[in-house]
C-alpha cells in the first residue's frame, strides 16, 4: 500500500504541478514509512518540502499556500501527533469555505498513518478518525487495499475540499493488485468486499483485512457474511449499507478505534433509523475499549480480534 | 545442548518481510552474542542482525536473496554448554509456531514486540470453555420475560411489527408464541387470516339455570328452513384441494400498499372470489338453478358471501360481480360486510344469489363441508391460510398453504364438472396472474 | 563547521583544557570536582553507551518494537545530569538514558517501555524526580515550565540556600524548538522568572531534517529574544557541560530566572532503531563528529591527568557486565496483565472502566487456556 499511495502522488504530482507535498522527512528521507520515497528527487524542493518539526505550523501554512492557489498535500508523521493541528484543522481547515462564502476553496489533503496491530509505542497507533468525522467541512477517507489507496490519494488531491486522508499504517507492507489503467474508484461509495446473505459486517482501514478473516471463519460454520469497507467515514455510503442490510438483515461494524461516541457509533444510530423495520437485531458494535490504548504487549486484548467480531455475529444472529 | 533458532525480527515497526542480502556466518562457526550473523534489506533500509545467541552455526535456513516472512526463522545455533541461553521470547514464538506447524490450521503466531503486523494466514476461533459473556454495556435481557410486560405492551421485533400494521392486525390480540412471549411473524399471519367479526368472547360462568330456551323464530327459523330445504332436497358432494397460496398472500401485501387501494379493505377473500368468477366463466353449470323442469345457468354471477352477524347466518350478495373491477369488487364486498354487522343488510341484497363463498378461515379452520345456499348449486369455502411445509423444486420449503373446498348438488354438477372448477379456483390462488388471462 | 564564536567549552578534542578568558567563570565552576568525580563522569559515560548498544541489538532481535540511542550524546546529558542537584526536577525528552542512569531510574524500565510493557513505566518520586519520558516533542517543556511555577509559588526557591531551593531542568532537541509549545514554555517562563534550565542538546537531525530547516540562527539566540539568558556550549566537553549546568540552575534556583543552555553534539546514530541515517546524511559530517567523541576526549583528558590504564580496563569489563546483566533481564520481562489496560485510567471509580473489564476477564476466560 505504501507503494500505491507514492504512486498516487506521483500521478497528481505529474497531472498538476500546483499539487505539492510538505511534512517532516518527507524529502531525502521519502517519509519514514517511504510513502514519499523518490518524489522530491523527481519533483524538486519547492514541491516536496521538509517542514520544520511543528504540525500546526504545517497545516497552518498549508491552509495559507490553499489560499495562493496551492493544492498542498500535508503528512502528519502519525495519528498520535495529529493533535496540536487540531485547531487549525477544526477552528480554521473545516470552517473556511463556509466563512468565504465559497468564493474560495482550501484544497487541503491532509495524511495520516493510523492505527495499530504493529506493537508500537505510545502516539503511535491511535485511531482518530472520530475527531475530524464530527467536524463538518472535513471529509474524512481511509483506503483498506492498495489499488483503492492508489486512487483514493488521487480523488483526495483533486477534491477542492479539505481531505483528512488516513492510511492504516499496519497494511502499509500488504501488497494488491493495483489497476492503474481503471477509472479510479468511488472514494464516497463503500465497498461491498465480500458478497454474503446472512450478516452484513462493516469497517474500514485495516479493520477489513480482519472483516474477510471472520468472514471466512463464520463461512466454515455455515454462516455467509457480507463485508463491506466503507471507504468514506465523512460523508458515510449508507445506500450501500442499506442495500446490504435488507438482504442479510443483520449488521455488524467493527473499528479499532475505542467505541463511546465513535464512527460506529454513529452508523448504529443511522441504520437503526434507515432499517428499522427491516433489521431482525440491533445494530452491534465492535471496538477499543474505553480506556488510553495499552502498552503494545496488551494490544492484542485491546483492540477488536476475529474472536471478538465473530462473538458479535453469533448475537446478531441470535435475536 | 540445546539449539535455538532465530526467527526474523520486525526491525521497523510492521514490517512483514525482508530480503537476506548477506550473510556473515556459515555453519560451523563459532559466534558470540551480538556478533553479525547478516545483513538484510527491508522496504526501509539495509540493517544488520546481531546473533542473540552464543554457540556454534547449525544451519542458515534461508539464502541470500530470499524474501523471508517476519517471524520465520533464518538461523539456528546449538548453544554451548556452559553458556546456556534462556528461552527467549524469540525461541518460544518458533516453538509455538513450529508445533503448530505439524498440526494444520493452527492460529498464527502471536503478534509479538519485534515481528510486525501480525500474520494474515489462516485464522480460525479460539476454542472455548464456557459460551461467550453478553456484550460490554449491553443492557441485560432486552427481551424481557412474559409477564414482564406490563401494562399491556406487546414484545415484537420492529419488522413483525411492521408486517402487523401491513395486514391491518391488531398485534395487541395476536397470541405471541415467541420464546420469550414475544410475538413472531407466523402469530401475525395467523392473525391476519382470521376477521375481527366478533370481539373476542370470554369464557362465561356455567349459567344458574338448567336449561335455557329459545324460540325458534326470524333469522333462526329462516336459516333453519333453509338448510333443511338444501341438504336433503339437493345431494351434497365436496370436493377438496390443498394449494400453495403464497403468491395470492404477496398479492393482497401488494395491493395493500398500493395507492389505488388506501383505505380499502383487502384480504384472499377477495382474491378468491374473483378466482370464483373466472372459473365460473370457464365452468358455467356451476353457477345454475336446479328447478325440476330445466336447470338455469346464469350468465351473470350475483356472489354471496356468507356473513357470520349477532342474529345468525346471513348470505347477502355483490350484483354483478363479473362487472367489477378488483377494485370495486372489493369495496363492494367490504361494505356488505360491514352492512351486515350492523344488522341493515336488506332483503334485496340476500335474494337471487347465483354462487357463494363462505369464510371459515377466519375462524381458523382448515376446511369444511358447507351446505348450498337454496337456489344454487355451488358453494366454496375459504379455508384458513398457514405456513405449512409444501415440496418447492425437490425441496420442503414454508409456504402459505391453505385448502379450497367446495359443495355441489350433484343433479346438476358432475364430479369433472366440480374438479374442473375447484382446480380453476384453486390454480388461481396459486398463480393470481391467471386472472390477467 | 558546526562550532561558531560563541561555542564556549572548557576542553579541547585534544583533552587539553581551553585558556580562555571569557570560561573562566566555568573553571571555577568546577573548581570542586575532584579525580573522583571526574572518574565517575567516565564511568557513567562507557556504562552507559555499552547499555545503548546492548538495547540496540536486543531490539534487532525481536525484544524491542525500537530503540531510541543516544550515543554522542553522552557529555552533554552526564555533565549536566551531573550538575544538578538531588532536590532538583528533571522533565526529559525520550533520548536523555545517562540523565535517567545518574537520577537512579533503572535503565530496564525504559527498555519496558519500549518493549510495549508500560507506558511509562516509573514513578518520578522514585527516581529522584526525573519524570517521565516524552514521546510527543516539545509537550514536556509547557509541563516543565508549569512545575517551575509551582515551586516558585511554593516559595520553595529564591532562599539562597543552594541545598534546599528547587530548580528545573528540561530536555528538550533541536527539532522540538520549532513546536509551538517550546515557544510558549519560555514565554511563560520569563513572565514568571521560573527557576528552570532549558537544557537544549542541539544533535543536529530532527530525523532526516537537519537543524537549518528548523532555524537559520543559533538557537541559543532565539531564546536571548525571549528575555531569557543563554550560552551555546560544545556539547561533548562533559567539564563544560557540568559547568554551565551548575552555574545556570543554581542562578535559575536563586531567583534569577530562566536559563536556557544550548549544548552542540551530534546524533551519532538513527534516530530509532526504524531510521536509517545513510538515506540522508553525509559521510564526511559523521566523521566529523566520531573525531569529536565525547568519550575518547575525556579518556584523553583522564590519560593526561596520570589516570592508570587499569582504570579504563575496569570500566570496560563493567559496562560489559553491566550490559550483559541488562540483557538477562530483558529476556526474563514478563507481559503485563490484562487489568493494566484499566487499571490507572482514572484515579476514581468510574463505571464504564469497571464493567469493560469485568467484561474482558469473563471473554478472556471463556477460552481454552492458551488458546490462540
Amino acid at each position: 500500500m505504501a507503494k500505491a499511495i507514492n504512486e498516487g502522488l506521483r500521478a497528481a504530482m505529474v497531472g498538476n504541478n500546483k499539487v505539492m507535498m510538505m511534512g517532516e522527512d518527507i524529502a531525502q528521507l521519502g517519509g519514514v514509512f517511504r510513502v514519499t520515497e523518490g518524489l522530491q528527487e523527481q519533483f524538486g524542493p519547492n514541491r516536496v518540502v521538509d517542514t520544520p518539526l511543528a504540525e500546526s505550523g504545517i497545516v497552518g501554512t498549508a491552509i495559507g499556500l490553499a489560499m495562493r492557489g496551492y493544492r498542498p498535500v500535508c503528512e502528519i508523521q502519525f495519528d498520535g501527533f495529529i493533535y496540536p493541528a487540531l485547531d487549525q484543522i477544526i477552528s480554521q481547515l473545516a470552517k473556511l469555505t463556509a466563512r468565504h462564502a465559497g468564493t474560495q476553496a482550501f484544497p487541503v489533503v491532509i495524511r495520516i498513518p493510523y492505527g495499530g496491530h504493529i506493537g508500537a509505542i505510545e502516539h503511535h497507533q491511535e485511531s482518530p478518525e472520530a475527531y475530524f468525522a464530527h467536524t463538518p467541512g472535513l471529509r474524512v477517507v481511509s483506503p483498506a487495499t492498495p489499488h483503492d489507496a492508489y486512487w483514493m490519494i488521487q480523488e483526495a488531491i483533486a477534491c477542492d475540499d479539505p481531505v483528512i486522508y488516513l492510511e492504516p499504517k499496519s497494511r502499509y507492507w500488504y501488497k494488491g493488485q493495483v489497476d492503474d489503467t481503471s477509472a479510479g474508484v468511488e472514494t464516497y461509495r463503500a465497498r461491498v468486499a465480500r458478497v454474503g446473505t446472512d450478516v452484513t459486517l462493516v469497517g474500514h482501514g485495516a479493520m477489513v483485512s480482519m472483516l474477510h478473516q471472520a468472514a471466512e471463519v463464520a463461512q466454515g460454520e455455515g454462516v455467509s457474511a457480507e463485508v463491506i469497507d466503507l471507504r468514506s467515514l465523512s460523508p458515510i455510503d449508507y445506500a450501500t449499507i442499506e442495500a446490504s442490510v435488507s438482504k442479510t438483515k443483520h449488521l455488524v461494524v467493527a473499528q479499532e478505534a475505542p467505541g463511546n461516541a465513535s464512527v460506529g457509533s454513529e452508523i448504529a444510530a443511522t441504520m437503526t433509523e434507515k432499517a428499522f423495520y427491516v433489521m431482525e437485531a440491533p445494530v452491534l458494535r465492535v471496538s477499543s475499549f474505553n480506556a488510553p490504548f495499552p502498552p503494545a504487549r496488551l494490544e492484542s486484548q485491546y483492540l477488536p480480534d476475529v474472536d471478538r467480531i465473530l462473538d458479535a455475529v453469533d448475537r446478531s444472529l441470535a435475536y | 545442548m540445546a539449539q535455538f533458532t532465530f526467527p526474523l525480527p520486525d526491525v521497523g515497526e510492521g514490517l512483514t518481510e525482508a530480503e537476506i542480502v548477506h550473510w556473515h556466518v556459515k555453519p560451523g562457526d563459532h559466534i558470540a552474542v551480538n556478533q553479525i550473523v547478516c545483513e538484510i534489506e527491508t522496504a526501509k533500509s539495509l540493517v544488520e542482525l546481531p546473533s542473540p545467541f552464543v554457540g556454534v552455526v547449525h544451519e542458515l535456513l534461508a539464502q541470500e536473496g530470499d524474501t523471508v516472512q517476519v517471524g520465520s526463522p533464518i538461523i539456528s545455533v546449538t548453544g554451548e554448554g556452559d553458556e546456556p541461553e534462556p528461552d527467549t521470547g524469540a525461541t518460544q514464538a518458533v516453538a509455538d509456531s513450529a508445533g503448530s506447524v505439524s498440526q494444520e490450521e493452527q492460529a498464527p503466531v502471536k503478534n509479538l514486540v519485534g515481528y510486525g503486523a501480525g500474520a494474515t494466514d489462516v485464522v480460525s476461533r479460539r476454542r472455548r470453555t464456557q459460551p461467550a459473556p453478553s456484550p460490554q454495556a449491553a443492557v441485560e435481557g432486552s427481551m424481557v420475560a412474559p409477564g414482564a410486560a406490563e401494562g399491556g405492551s406487546v414484545l415484537a421485533k420492529p419488522p413483525v411489527r411492521k408486517l402487523a400494521k401491513d395486514l391491518g392486525v391488531d398485534i395487541s390480540a395476536v397470541t405471541p408464541t415467541g420464546s420469550s412471549g414475544e410475538v413472531l411473524r407466523e402469530d401475525v399471519i395467523r392473525g391476519a387470516g382470521q376477521a375481527t367479526v366478533f370481539k373476542n368472547l370470554e369464557t362465561p360462568a356455567w349459567p344458574e339455570n338448567r336449561e335455557e330456551r329459545i324460540p325458534v323464530k326470524g333469522v333462526r327459523k329462516a336459516i333453519a328452513q333453509a338448510m333443511v330445504k338444501s341438504m336433503f332436497s339437493a345431494p351434497h358432494v365436496s370436493v377438496f384441494v390443498d394449494v400453495d397460496a403464497t403468491r395470492t398472500m404477496e398479492f393482497v401485501k401488494r395491493l395493500k400498499a398500493s395507492p389505488d387501494f388506501v383505505g380499502i379493505k383487502v384480504s384472499p377473500l377477495l382474491v378468491m372470489v374473483k378466482a370464483m368468477i373466472w372459473a365460473v366463466q370457464r365452468n358455467p353449470t356451476v353457477n345454475s338453478t336446479w328447478t325440476d323442469e330445466e336447470i338455469i345457468v346464469h350468465h351473470y354471477v350475483n356472489l354471496g358471501v356468507a356473513a357470520a352477524t349477532p342474529r345468525g347466518l346471513i348470505v347477502p350478495n355483490v350484483k354483478d360481480a363479473q362487472n367489477l373491477s378488483l377494485r370495486e369488487l372489493a369495496a363492494a364486498l367490504e361494505q356488505l360486510t360491514n352492512t351486515a354487522r350492523e344488522g341493515k343488510t336488506t332483503p334485496d341484497a340476500m335474494s337471487n344469489g347465483t354462487i357463494t363463498i363462505t369464510n371459515l378461515g377466519s375462524f381458523g379452520v382448515d376446511t369444511g363441508t358447507p351446505i348450498l345456499n337454496p337456489g344454487e348449486v355451488s358453494i366454496v369455502a375459504l379455508g384458513t391460510i398457514k405456513p405449512k411445509p409444501w415440496i418447492v423444486e425437490g425441496e420442503v420449503r414454508s409456504r402459505m398453504v391453505t385448502t379450497v373446498a367446495a359443495s355441489f348438488d350433484h343433479r346438476v354438477v358432475d364430479g369433472d364438472v366440480a374438479s374442473r372448477f375447484v382446480a380453476d379456483v384453486a390454480s388461481v390462488m396459486e398463480e393470481p396472474a391467471l386472472l390477467l388471462d | 563547521m558546526p562550532y561558531t564564536d560563541a561555542t564556549l567549552r572548557l576542553l579541547g578534542q585534544d583533552g587539553v583544557l581551553v585558556k580562555d578568558e571569557r570560561v573562566e567563570k566555568y573553571h571555577q565552576a568546577i573548581a570542586h570536582l575532584d579525580e573522583a568525580d571526574f572518574r565517575e563522569f567516565y564511568r557513567v559515560m562507557n556504562v552507559v553507551r555499552r547499555f545503548d548498544i546492548e538495547a540496540g541489538n536486543l531490539q534487532r532481535q525481536g525484544h524491542m518494537a525500537l530503540w531510541v540511542p543516544s550515543i554522542g550524546q553522552e557529555a552533554a546529558q552526564v555533565g549536566s545530569g551531573f550538575a544538578s542537584r538531588p532536590q532538583d526536577h528533571i522533565f526529559p525528552a525520550y533520548r536523555e538514558h545517562s540523565v535517567a542512569y545518574i537520577k537512579g531510574l533503572d535503565l530496564v524500565d525504559i527498555i519496558r517501555m519500549l518493549r510495549g510493557v508500560t507506558n511509562g513505566g516509573w514513578d518520578p518520586k522514585k527516581t529522584n524526580n526525573f519524570h517521565l519520558y516524552t514521546l510527543v516533542l516539545a509537550t514536556q517543556t509547557l509541563h516543565a515550565t508549569g512545575y517551575a511555577m509551582g515551586i516558585g509559588y511554593d516559595g520553595a526557591c529564591s532562599t539562597g540556600n543552594l541545598e534546599k531551593d528547587e530548580a528545573v531542568m528540561v530536555y528538550f532537541g533541536d527539532g522540538a524548538t520549532s513546536e509551538g509549545d517550546t515557544n510558549e514554555a519560555l514565554i511563560f517562563a520569563q513572565s514568571y522568572q521560573t527557576p528552570q534550565v532549558f537544557f537544549l542538546q542541539n544533535n543536529h537531525w530532527a530525523i532526516s531534517v537537519p537543524v537549518r530547516v528548523q532555524s537559520r540562527t543559533p538557537l541559543f539566540e532565539r531564546a536571548a529574544g525571549f528575555g531569557v539568558p543563554s550560552v551555546q556550549i560544545d556539547g561533548n566537553d562533559v567539564l563544560m557541560s557540568y559547568a554551565a549546568t551548575r552555574l545556570a540552575l543554581d542562578a535559575a534556583r536563586s531567583g534569577q530566572g530562566p536559563h536556557f543552555i544550548e549544548a552542540l553534539t551530534y546524533r551519532i546514530g538513527a534516530h530509532t532503531t526504524s531510521d536509517d541515517p545513510t538515506k540522508y546524511r553525509d559521510e564526511d559530517e559523521l566523521k566529523f563528529w566520531q573525531a569529536h567523541d565525547p568519550i575518547d576526549r575525556f579518556k584523553s583528558f583522564l590519560e593526561a591527568r596520570g589516570v592508570e590504564s587499569s582504570f579504563f580496563a575496569e570500566v570496560t569489563q563493567e559496562a560489559e557486565d553491566y550490559a550483559a546483566d541488562v540483557r538477562v533481564r530483558t529476556l526474563a520481562i514478563e507481559d503485563p496483565p490484562l487489568e493494566d489496560i484499566f487499571q490507572h485510567v482514572y484515579t476514581e471509580d468510574h463505571p464504564v472502566v469497571a464493567e469493560e473489564l469485568a467484561w474482558l476477564k469473563n471473554y478472556t476466560e471463556s477460552f481454552e487456556a492458551g488458546a490462540k
